[in-house]
């Protein structure tokens, strides 16, 4: 077991060292340089001056040298102003001088570097971000698996009734149906004051502000309340839902035609009890996994809709940096993209032993 | 009469000249009044000089009941030194910390914030500048004639890189020179600064008023006030946090020189899709938009909130590069504006929203502007012109930005150049890399913001080799008229050569300039002084919500 874990943690790291090194490349691109020398200095600078930007904070020397200084296997550029004797560099801005500063500041020092665009140190502004859109994911589970689970076991009990052929057909809608489209459906039919239903309702009196709920949920990053967080935490929740929902159908219709609980069938046990008693956790074995591989298209997901609803969280964030080519904020989101994909992996895997007793780790 | 009205201070000769223009109607009355101002008479001098009542003077602003908070969707970048700012948004940020000398009105007057008054010699050659007396800074210190001049050289300095006042104050700084003239910039005791200038200059008062002029304290000048968080306004910055928002609250360590009414001011960035700006103001995230754009002014106006409108000399211009084959060629330029009927693409690419401008970038508010025979369309004719230049089948390659109103009026130039005859390829460059090559696109659309006089664009974009010549426009008998024009104070003498550079600029087709903007802002109706600037300025001073 010790020796999977610290197996798939290499596997974790070389394809995080990979990832960056593909975001590293591009994001430094000499267009994209130009591009944020000119956002950093002036957005209508001439080819000179971005020239001399370059050179003048650290973006000169050669790629891979650079990417080794990001990653702390290098030492990190110093420059020395020859007209006023400042110096400038890399790591000198973390000790008083640059006899103080560490010559190493990268990944590996634990130093995820500087964001340009938010002016701002990346640790310091991934953290919030990120427990924004934990607190997005967390809302979305809590909605979207008992709900799929529900869905896919009472379609999957009795395979090819008329509950399991509509349940089906919402399953699938719902998942052929990508959070931009049907998150902009749900802003249009409730959160509008011009069309949709709110206008209505707001007419009836039904509801006293204008909008049945919030199309944007920039107020939840605060408060979260049903009003501002319902359009989003649906909108992703929904697209996982179908797929686990289908899932777990597959998996329930299957079980429920295993000779043991033919068996329970003939020997007179209500049906009500084979479902919950017997057929159940046997059931859920395959939907456990679906759920972890959830992780990764939740984070795809989140992208969109944290943009879409102006929710300022990792995909937010990711969007940023990358339309703005922030290099370092770059880097650290592809780090943490990898970090959530392979350990929601690895628990999925740890946890499949604990279900399935018949698997082995080895 | 104007020793009462100045409190015994004369006026400018200058002043007394256009009013009678004005009166004679030579002169528009938003020209005679932005000439006037910026010459240093008071907006309510100017207005009682051509005998209207000076209380209509400084009239844009009501006042409001103190305290509230109001929130403002307009996007928030990271700060930095203010000489270098290249976005409206950022000064409206620190506008609430880091004040100006001057500020421009939306009706074209000019009035002093940090600066009581200002007067200018016959010539145009020496400028006196009377500190207002009484203001400090928020650390304590006194704001003195010491902090404008300092302000000055730090202007000067044009080996600051993106450093946009150096271009402005270039009359000030010695031929071939990096910083200001020896003495160029003097304080002449603790209230007054004395600029002399190495040449007239009639567009240094403007400059000033400019977004990049933010007053820094002397100590603090090359630094960013969002972190030192020095200066001379009533608010202090809570939060700040690039392309989410920033929150200005009232700084109660600090004694205001004039008047703020609000308590906190949200700056909320939505991103740069009107849609999201709608949802926003749909879900009650904000009280005031930074601008409305396009179909969402309707929009904005049908959910009840208050439209403000300003007219403007911004516009878009449609420029060939002529350093690039065909343009190069002034037939095949010719022949582009002889196709292309600019109120059609006023229509459709700006929905009718501006007036028709005339392909030589001087507008109808500007003070010299000057009538020069209305521009002619000829699609045969101009078919005929390219063929003749031998570019008949030359595919015309034209790039614009992704969104605004760029777009929209590009495609609609495109649609009357395919109308023509001419095969025409559009190229859509997403807003975060258009701006790394705009000089260079051999055919491309660029928005312009407005000036307050049309020699202060030519200056900046149609003089040979400046920076932002992006037609690569380079005539030396339209520089040397140019010179000419800078050194005239006289509307009317200045108006001949205008006339003379507006018809060498239109008929060497340097561009193609379909309309003027006007700009658009909404905002809930209890939001007081929430009206349109022609700069996109926002005062956090001057805003107020009604009780």
């Amino acid at each position: 077991m010790a020796l999977f874990i610290l197996k798939r943690i290499g596997v974790m790291a070389l394809t995080a060292l990979c990832l960056t090194f593909v975001v590293f490349f591009l994001t430094n691109l000499q267009p994209n340089l130009e591009k944020l020398a000119k956002t950093q200095g002036n957005a209508r600078m001439t080819d000179a001056e971005v020239a001399s930007w370059l050179d003048r904070n650290g973006y000169g020397g050669s790629m891979v040298s650079r990417y080794g200084e990001w990653l702390g296997v290098r030492p990190g550029w110093t420059l020395i102003d020859e007209e006023t004797g400042e110096v400038t560099g890399r790591c000198v801005d973390l000790g008083d001088s640059l006899e103080d500063a560490p010559r190493f500041c990268g990944v590996l020092q634990g130093d995820l570097g500087y964001s340009t665009v938010s002016d701002d140190e990346v640790s310091s502004i991934v953290g919030g971000r990120l427990a924004l859109t934990g607190k997005l994911m967390f809302w979305a589970f809590i909605i979207m698996v008992p709900a799929a689970l529900l869905v896919g076991v009472l379609a999957g009990m009795r395979e090819g009734s008329r509950l399991d052929r509509s349940l089906s057909t919402f399953a699938i809608a719902t998942t052929a149906t990508p959070e931009y489209v049907s998150g902009v459906i749900f802003i249009v039919l409730l959160a509008s004051s011009q069309t949709g239903i709110s206008p209505l309702l707001a007419e009836w009196g039904w509801i006293e502000g204008r909008t049945l709920f919030q199309g944007s949920a920039r107020q939840a990053m605060d408060g979260a309340n049903f009003w501002n967080f319902t359009l989003p935490v649906m909108t992703i929740a929904l697209y996982g839902m179908g797929y686990i929902a289908r899932m777990t159908r597959a998996s329930m219709a299957e079980v429920m035609t295993a000779q043991y609980i033919r068996t329970a069938r003939l020997k007179g046990v209500s049906f009500r009890k084979i479902v919950l008693k017997h057929a159940l956790r046997n059931a859920l074995i395959a939907p456990f996994t679906v759920i972890m591989l959830q992780f990764p298209w939740l984070l795809t997901g989140v992208v969109i809709v944290e943009t879409l609803f102006n929710y300022n969280g990792f995909g937010w964030t990711l969007v940023q940096a990358a339309s703005n080519n922030d290099i370092e904020l770059l880097l650290t989101c592809s780090i943490v993209a990898v970090l959530v994909v392979l350990i929601t992996q690895l628990i999925s895997d740890i946890g499949y032993v604990f279900l399935n007793p018949r698997i082995r780790i080895s | 009469m104007s020793e009462q009205l100045d409190r015994g201070r004369a006026i400018h000769p200058a002043a007394t000249m256009y009013a009678e223009e004005c009166l004679a109607g030579d002169l528009s009355r938003r020209e005679f009044l932005a000439r006037t101002t910026a010459l240093g008479v008071s907006a309510a001098a100017a207005y009682s000089l051509i005998g209207l009542s000076p209380a209509e003077a400084g009239g844009h602003l009501a006042s409001a009941p103190m305290g509230g908070d109001l929130r403002i969707q307009m996007s928030v970048r990271a700060g930095k030194d203010p000489r270098t700012y290249d976005w409206n948004e950022l000064a409206n940020m620190t506008r609430g910390i880091a004040e100006y000398l001057i500020e421009l009105n939306p009706d074209g007057t000019f009035t002093g914030v940090l600066l009581e008054s200002w007067e200018a010699n016959d010539d145009a050659t020496q400028y006196t500048l009377n500190v207002r007396p009484g203001v400090t800074f928020n650390n304590g210190d006194a704001f003195t004639a010491a902090h404008v001049a300092a302000n000055f050289e730090a202007w000067c300095e044009t080996e600051v890189e993106g450093n946009s006042m150096a271009t402005r104050m270039g009359a000030l700084i010695a031929e071939g020179g990096t910083s200001a003239a020896e003495g160029a910039i003097v304080v002449v005791d603790d209230l007054t600064v004395q600029l002399n200038l190495q040449r007239p200059d009639i567009v240094i008062v403007p400059a000033m008023a400019e977004y990049p002029g933010a007053i820094q304290h002397m100590d603090y000048i090359g630094q960013d006030p969002v972190s030192h968080g020095v200066g001379t306004g009533a608010y202090r910055i809570a939060r700040h946090e690039v392309g989410v928002g920033a929150l200005l609250e009232k700084n109660p360590d600090h004694t205001y020189w004039g008047t703020a009414y609000l308590d906190t001011i949200e700056f909320i960035d939505l991103g740069t899709d009107p849609a999201a700006w709608f949802a926003g103001a749909d879900a009650g995230e904000f009280d005031m938009t930074y601008e409305t754009v396009g179909e969402f002014i309707e929009i904005f106006d049908a959910i009840g909130w208050t439209q403000y409108e300003t007219p403007t000399a911004a516009t878009i211009v449609l420029r060939p590069n002529q350093s690039s084959e065909p343009y190069n060629d002034p037939r095949v330029r010719q022949a582009i504006n002889m196709a292309v009927d600019l109120q059609e693409v006023l229509e459709l690419g700006y929905d009718n929203r501006g007036s028709v401008a005339e392909n030589h970038h001087v507008a109808p508010i500007h003070p010299e502007y000057a009538e020069i025979e209305p521009v002619a369309v000829d699609k045969e004719g101009a078919l005929a012109l390219l063929t003749e230049a031998g570019y008949a089948d030359h595919v015309f390659e034209i790039t614009s930005l992704d969104g605004g109103f760029e777009r929209p009026t590009t495609d609609a130039y495109a649609a009357q150049l395919r109308d023509a005859g001419f095969n025409v390829e559009r190229v859509i460059i997403p807003g975060s890399t258009f701006w790394n090559d705009w000089l260079n696109y051999p055919l491309s659309s660029t928005g312009w913001n407005g000036r307050v006089l049309g020699v202060e664009i030519y200056n900046l974009a149609y003089r040979s080799g400046v920076a932002w010549n992006e037609a690569g426009y380079a005539n030396p008998d339209f520089d040397a008229l140019l010179d000419q024009a800078n050194g005239i104070q006289n509307s009317e003498e200045r108006r001949a050569i205008m006339a003379q550079l507006q018809t060498i600029l239109r008929d060497d087709a340097v561009v193609c300039q379909p309309y003027w903007r006007s700009l658009y802002r909404h905002a809930q109706p209890n939001v007081v002084n929430a009206f349109m600037h022609p700069k996109f300025e926002i005062n956090p001073h001057y805003l107020g919500i009604e009780a």
